[in-house]
């Protein structure tokens, strides 16, 4: 047993720490001010770029993949730990091919890692991608949308409308979750890359949020779009393999301690501006202040290691459902704990929508939303744990 | 290298440990309790399988062994029973305690003797459990409650240091509200005589960081059982037309007690990891206690409600494990003493949880 950060990682957290205070949280908190998601031509994303962000981790054509280091996912988790410390926001909201790469790598053709990936090899500007799943009448429920594509020849017609889509409008490409028959459930589901210009694609209606304002959560429709057969990601035959659905779920399973890192990082942002307002106010001394502080570094320092237990699973290539889920329902709970008493130590100075935790008080609540909901997370554990079965009934 | 399981070393001792509390504690948990005592077959395997020995070091015919073996250890006694876990080791809490306070020649002089004697008990009254006066080297006061039917070794803690009893210790048998398979007592003392113990503030915080990790081990494996028997009972026991665990209150129910049981689990092995290293881990342990009696405030009585009437019965375990879980959670000075402790040591740190440290918190 042994609880220590082997040192390379400490020193990228560092790093991280660093540019966070300099260029992440100033951004973030300008969103936050504005209410509105950082403009494209943002300077902050140009620096992405400048500091190597915002590529793809596919290799190029012919090369081989980095082989991944060990602890990988452990550092992956302290490191949105870190990020999220200083904007999540903003995170979400910096250049890449963000959440439908690591798809685009397990099951894309060669072709359409070339066509799709190929551009943020060594992008000219910054770029993003992003995946659709989210409808109106599916949130959670991912087995239940509605977005409908059918063939038409050598192409694809896909119908329908998504919501809370990050970063959709300036996405180059969007992976767009669809059904063939929405009466069939998950088997029937497929994803169709769906380029930013296309026929029938859009209007895209940027939504007013709580929090996380950094980043653009984006409602659009489907009015009739084609997309070539090329399109349908893996192609056709993979899907007489295996089930459509499962492609959505192995993605959202990897973001679930992700997410919950976040959580923590939040809180954790929260806790020490607790701390600092309770030094500066020489409050240190009250024990009503010092209890609440014990707590939400407790509840941190706990829902950090239910994370990172999740993550060294991971690492191992052993099952972790239950860790993941727990870690995701346990620290966006706890973040959500944190970022509340934080709320409590200011007194009426949280009132006054100036002060960073008020911000984050608004801003985690998302984390108990996003990937899963809390209480999908628990029907999941409760699967594993009592068998609780996944139908109604 | 980030390692989040035990050693294999560890890990015989655990399958030791469980198969143990399987075969001797379990079964006959009932029957420790009715007796206030183990019963003599528990305590000759006890005796044989070396556990006794944990902490005491190589050079008293001991283990050697730290915080992470006893936590892990602890949770499988404490899943078979805990009181009778505390009867079993003569040393219990005071053995780490007394090497953190005086090394080893202490623990030679006060406690080596102890293990020649079967039966003895040794107790350790942290700051606030007891309303003792010590006056020159005699001691007066009462100890309200300690587990145990004999005390041959009275370790007290105080802010500043620390002193043993070993005469003159008066017994005063009580019910005992909970680890009744260990006894139950009031402790008088009237000018008894106190050896004083070369020790500062900082000795005596990591003498009482070591109790409470002691406690945290048999407190975890407590909650541990509750939930394991209420799940496996909620899968069994039919309601409505479907196991009760089927029902989503239940169902969220279970699985908010198995996350509380292993978050509690996670601050005690960083804690218990933290002494080993040589790390400040009073702070730590303070904390995994604090979160450990949390938990038991739900999963205790979450586990009797989940039997229902059957629950408040003493044909099942569960009402047991409510009372054991809430007794275990007031020993060395129960969750205020360690809540201060902790959120004083949260605040001594720049950044509590920044990453400016060679370890992970």
């Amino acid at each position: 047993m042994d609880f220590e950060v082997p040192s390379e990682v400490r020193e990228r957290l560092a790093d991280v720490r660093e540019w966070g205070k300099a260029a992440v949280r100033p951004a973030g908190l300008e969103a936050d001010r504005n209410g509105a998601p950082l403009p494209v031509d943002h300077p902050y994303f140009v620096s992405c770029l400048e500091r190597g962000e915002g590529c793809t981790r596919w290799p190029g054509i012919g090369r081989k993949a980095r082989p991944s280091q060990p602890g990988a996912t452990v550092r992956t988790l302290l490191l949105a730990e870190e990020l999220a410390y200083w904007d999540r926001g903003v995170i979400i909201a910096s250049p890449g091919p963000g959440l439908p790469e690591g798809n685009v790598l397990s099951m894309g053709t060669d072709e359409q890692r070339e066509r799709f990936l190929g551009p943020f090899l060594e992008p000219d500007r910054p770029r993003w991608a992003c995946f659709a799943m989210t409808e109106p009448g599916a949130g959670s429920d991912a087995a239940a949308i509605r977005t409908v594509a059918r063939r038409d020849g050598s192409h694809w017609i896909l119908h329908g409308a998504k919501c809370f889509i990050g970063n959709a409008s300036r996405a180059d490409w969007i992976l767009v979750q669809a059904t063939l028959d929405p009466e069939k459930g998950r088997s029937a589901q497929r994803a169709f890359f769906v380029e930013n210009g296309t026929p029938g694609l859009g209007p895209f209606k940027i939504e007013k949020k709580m929090g996380l304002k950094a980043y653009e959560s984006t409602s659009f429709g489907l009015e009739e779009v084609r997309v070539p057969d090329s399109h349908l990601l893996g192609g056709e035959a993979r899907y007489e393999r295996s089930a459509g659905f499962k492609t959505a779920m192995a993605t959202f399973n990897a973001g679930r301690p992700v997410i919950a890192a976040n959580a923590v990082g939040i809180g954790r942002a929260a806790l020490d501006e607790a701390v600092a307002f309770a030094r500066e106010h020489d409050r240190v001394e009250d024990p009503r202040v010092r209890d609440r502080i014990e707590t939400m570094a407790r509840r941190l320092k706990l829902a950090r290691l239910v994370c990172l237990r999740a993550g060294w699973l991971a690492d191992r290539q052993r099952a972790n459902i239950v860790e993941a889920s727990m870690s995701k329902a346990l620290a966006a709970q706890v973040g959500q704990e944190a970022t509340a008493l934080g709320m409590e130590l200011l007194g009426l100075v949280g009132g006054r929508g100036d002060h960073l935790i008020e911000k984050l008080y608004r801003d985690v609540k998302a984390m108990d939303i996003v990937e899963g909901t809390g209480q999908i997370q628990r029907m999941i554990v409760a699967r594993q744990l009592v068998g609780l079965p996944r139908d109604r009934g | 290298m980030f390692e989040l399981e035990p050693s294999e070393e560890l890990a015989i001792l655990v399958e030791t440990a469980r198969n143990f509390a399987d075969g001797q504690l379990t079964a006959q948990a009932r029957e420790h309790e009715a007796a206030r005592s183990p019963n003599a077959a528990a305590l000759s395997a006890f005796a044989q399988i070396g556990l006794a020995g944990l902490e005491v070091p190589e050079a008293s015919g001991g283990a050697g062994l730290g915080a992470v073996a006893r936590a892990l250890v602890g949770e499988e006694l404490g899943a078979g029973d805990p009181g009778a876990a505390l009867a079993l080791d003569s040393l219990g809490p005071v053995a780490a305690a007394l090497l953190e306070l005086g090394g080893e020649s202490a623990f030679s002089e006060l406690a080596e003797p102890l293990l020649e004697v079967p039966g003895s008990r040794a107790w350790l009254a942290a700051p606030g459990d007891a309303t003792l006066v010590r006056d020159g080297g005699r001691v007066r006061g009462v100890v309200p409650w300690v587990p145990a039917e004999r005390v041959d070794l009275l370790l007290v803690l105080e802010p500043e240091g620390a002193f043993a009893v070993t005469e003159g210790i008066d017994v005063r048998s009580l019910p005992g509200a909970g680890l009744r398979a260990a006894g139950a007592a009031e402790l008088h003392l009237e000018g008894a005589p106190a050896v004083a113990l070369r020790a500062d503030a900082a000795a005596s915080a990591r003498a009482l960081g070591r109790a409470r990790l002691h406690a945290n081990g048999l407190l975890l494996g407590v909650l541990r059982q509750a939930v394991e028997f209420a799940s496996g009972y909620a899968q069994e026991r039919v309601a409505f037309g479907r196991p009760i665990a089927h029902h989503q209150a239940l169902a969220f129910l279970l699985t908010d007690m198995r996350m509380a049981v292993d978050g509690a689990r996670w601050l005690l092995w960083e804690a218990a990891w933290r002494a080993d290293a040589g790390l400040d881990f009073a702070g730590s342990a303070a904390s995994a206690f604090v979160e450990a009696v949390e938990a038991s405030r739900l999963v205790g009585p979450a586990a009797v409600q989940v039997l229902g009437g059957h629950g408040f019965m003493q044909d099942y375990p569960v009402e047991k494990s409510m009372r054991e879980a809430r007794v275990l959670g007031l020993l060395f000075g129960g969750i205020d003493a360690a809540r201060e402790d902790a959120g004083r040591a949260w605040l001594a740190a720049d950044l509590p949880l920044a990453f400016s440290h060679g370890e992970v918190l």
